[in-house]
């Protein structure tokens, strides 16, 4: 059973259309990445989820079951503008927000101090939040979202802004909490962060579906034409008939092939002219799918 | 309602918890206790306490206005006499006021002729005790009255019962009804509910701007309706008015009640309220703050910021001022229709029903009072609720007004 579902979901502020016509599920227990760039409706998408906002027509369906504000207790929502409280103590917010959503203070007082453990922020609970970086800040709200054990996890932009080792620390986290069975969807505009955690993804641009579907499947529908390599020496085997592109940063190359092609005659040629240290075929990234995708929808 | 309360406690611990919360709570009963000693030692002060001589050719005159200056209720002077006087008194007096040892001297020269007065002349130390030469004059006149009555053939005591000042009871049928002690609840009534809105409703306003800026209310609305945040913040942040004055009322009425106050005020105000009227104050002062709490609420959810606050300030306190110059129309009949329509007409229910409450002949009907209330609390609801879908919808619509099928969605919605 789909966690979430979007039924030709519709929604238009005063100037402009955010989400038209848009369609998807996320499977329960699963990892799903909303992407898109910025200004394509995925916040105003996750918005309706959650019954912030209300879709002009179309349904929306959580838990299977149209809006139902008691449904919401299950839910762990990290908005894309964070926003705590600036003069409260961190244990205090996080207890308070722990018992919006129906827990004791007592749970929510446990569990906040064993998550400020984990996320390795226990010398700041009993500062204020003002005090604190926005490294910090947002790894208070990202527990607040956690405190009452969501079985959906809905998070916007969760690793913007922060540093590589806590956005690992974010991603590892997050992944565990999957493992655990819980579904867990977030939104970006990087790519790469998705290819890495994501089990489905949906893309979308200027409020449009552009492609859905697992991970894999979606990858797999794009054939390994892609060539990665590293090389010193002549270059001049760049111009090879198998290559139909190619880029060529100082001895590092990025090749597309021609359609059919495996790349072997290519990579017998680049041996005899010059030293390879690496020579990978590859599928494309989720990034050339997307500017490919989006492309072409441009050009029709 | 669990969530209201959540919501309002927090908001209530923060504000109770600043600086600027306890310095401002402790800094007006401390002015308050400063005023009255101060007005304490002015209040000594505007007794004379100077000391003059009397010369008078008539013994019992002299010793009569002594009486009335040594103890009377305006005075604490010390007072010599000397009878009679001849030129040589006159000359050492002026010595002695020279010399600073006495404030003043009154010479009074015998009647001339059978019905004529007695004449009068003070010299004071300096021109500037002008509320001796009031303070003697007055006396004077209580004095000579009574000696012409006690000349008429008057009993000293029934003369005495004569000069009493006179007080008036009103009685109306069956009760007493205390008039005075009525309107100086609804003075007080208007007083505090128009210094705590102004004080404090704005703050409700102000909070709800904050909370927008801070982007809290995102995760907020992910989990409560906007309503329960609006009645939260309504109940939090004007409980945290309430603390105040309280603070500020009990503080005063220690300060009232102790012996202080009644050696100022001398003749003590009495207020005599009935446990009902006592009831309905607190009742009423509380929907009523709850009400204006609610359309600050309403206010702060269409502004952005706090100076386009500031232009809607005097829109919160104008239904209460209008309500002041229907008192006296209420006043005069408070059975009347004006007063009838006024009292269950929600913004003005606090002051005109309460005011109905305490002077209307026969009694305010039971079901009025009732109703009155139903209406406050259904307007409360209504505002609150108008409140919030403003709010939600104002800031998540990015500018865009909502219409009509909108809102009926989001009626259907939370």
């Amino acid at each position: 059973m789909p966690i979430v579902e979007l039924q030709q979901v519709r929604k238009a502020y005063d100037t402009k259309v955010a989400v038209d016509n848009l369609s998807f599920s996320i499977e329960t227990g699963s990892m799903f990445g909303l992407l898109g760039p910025n200004g394509s409706g995925k916040t105003s998408s996750i918005r309706m989820m959650i019954g912030i906002t209300v879709p002009d027509s179309g349904n929306v369906l959580l838990f299977g079951q149209p809006f139902d504000r008691k449904n919401l207790r299950r839910v762990g929502y990290l908005p894309e503008e964070r926003g705590l409280y600036k003069k409260m103590p961190v244990i205090d917010q996080l207890v308070f927000l722990g018992q919006l959503h129906g827990l004791s203070a007592a749970t929510a007082n446990k569990r906040a101090l064993e998550w400020c453990e984990r996320m390795e922020i226990t010398e700041a609970i009993h500062k204020k939040t003002e005090e604190l970086s926005k490294g910090m800040q947002q790894k208070i709200q990202f527990i607040s979202t956690l405190l009452h054990e969501p079985e959906l996890i809905i998070m916007d932009e969760p690793f913007s802004g922060l540093d590589p080792v806590n956005a690992t620390l974010l991603q590892d986290t997050l992944v565990e909490l999957r493992q655990q069975g819980r579904s867990v969807l977030f939104s970006t505009h990087r790519m790469d962060q998705v290819e890495k955690l994501c089990d489905a993804i949906c893309l979308i641009d200027r409020g449009k579906l552009v492609l859905s579907g697992g991970m894999r499947e979606i990858k797999s529908r794009y054939k390994a034409n892609h060539v990665q390599m590293v090389f010193s020496g002549d270059g001049s085997f760049l111009r090879h008939p198998s290559v139909e592109s190619a880029k060529n940063y100082n001895g590092m190359a990025e090749i597309k092939l021609r359609d059919g092609d495996d790349g072997q005659a290519l990579l017998a040629a680049a041996v005899g002219k010059a030293r390879i240290t690496r020579f990978e075929v590859m599928e494309p990234t989720l990034e050339e799918i997307f500017i490919e995708t989006v492309g072409d929808r441009v050009d029709a | 309602m669990h969530n209201v309360w959540l919501i309002a406690k927090r908001e209530y611990l923060e504000r109770v918890r600043t600086k600027a919360f306890l310095i401002s709570t402790l800094l007006i009963p401390l002015l308050m206790g400063g005023g009255i000693v101060g007005s304490v030692v002015l209040g000594h002060k505007s007794r004379p306490t100077s000391h003059i001589t009397v010369v008078s050719p008539d013994q019992q005159l002299a010793t009569d206005l002594q009486a009335e200056l040594e103890n009377g209720k305006d005075s604490k002077m010390t007072v010599d006499v000397i009878s009679p006087g001849n030129s040589e008194t006159r000359k050492t007096l002026d010595e002695m006021l020279a010399d600073k040892q006495l404030d003043g001297y009154l010479w009074i020269s015998p009647a001339t002729g059978a019905a004529g007065r007695p004449s009068f002349s003070y010299t004071p130390q300096s021109a500037a005790s002008r509320l001796d030469h009031d303070t003697i004059k007055e006396a004077l006149g209580r004095v000579l009255v009574k000696e012409r009555l006690a000349h008429q053939g008057m009993v000293a005591s029934d003369v005495d019962s004569l000069m009493e000042p006179i007080k008036v009871d009103t009685r109306q049928a069956g009760k007493i009804a205390d008039s005075t002690s009525s309107l100086v609840a609804v003075g007080v009534l208007f007083a505090l509910m128009y210094m705590v809105i102004l004080l404090y409703g704005m703050n409700v306003a102000r909070s709800i701007i904050e909370e927008k800026s801070s982007r809290v209310f995102e995760v907020l609305l992910a989990t409560i309706r906007p309503e329960e945040m609006m009645a939260g913040k309504v109940i939090g942040v004007g409980a945290v008015g309430l603390t105040q004055v309280a603070v500020w009322l009990v503080t005063a009425m220690l300060l009232t009640s102790s012996s202080i106050m009644a050696a100022v005020a001398g003749n003590k105000v009495h207020v005599s309220l009935s446990p009902m009227q006592i009831i309905f104050f607190i009742v009423y002062f509380l929907l009523g703050y709850l009400l204006y709490s609610s359309i600050a609420a309403a206010l702060g959810a269409m502004v952005n910021s706090e100076q386009e606050l500031q232009q809607l300030n005097m829109l919160l306190v104008m239904p209460l001022a209008g309500c002041f110059f229907a008192m006296a129309p209420v006043m005069t009949n408070p059975n009347g229709l004006l007063a009838r329509v006024l009292s269950l007409f929600p913004f003005c229910t606090p002051l005109i029903m309460y005011l109905r409450i305490s002077l209307a002949t026969p009694p305010v009907h039971i079901w009025e009072i009732a109703l009155s209330i139903v209406l406050m609390v259904a307007t409360i609801y209504a505002v609150l609720w108008v409140a919030s879908r403003i709010y939600r919808v104002g800031i998540l619509m990015y500018g865009k007004r909502p219409n009509l099928p909108e809102i009926m969605r989001w009626l259907k919605y939370s």
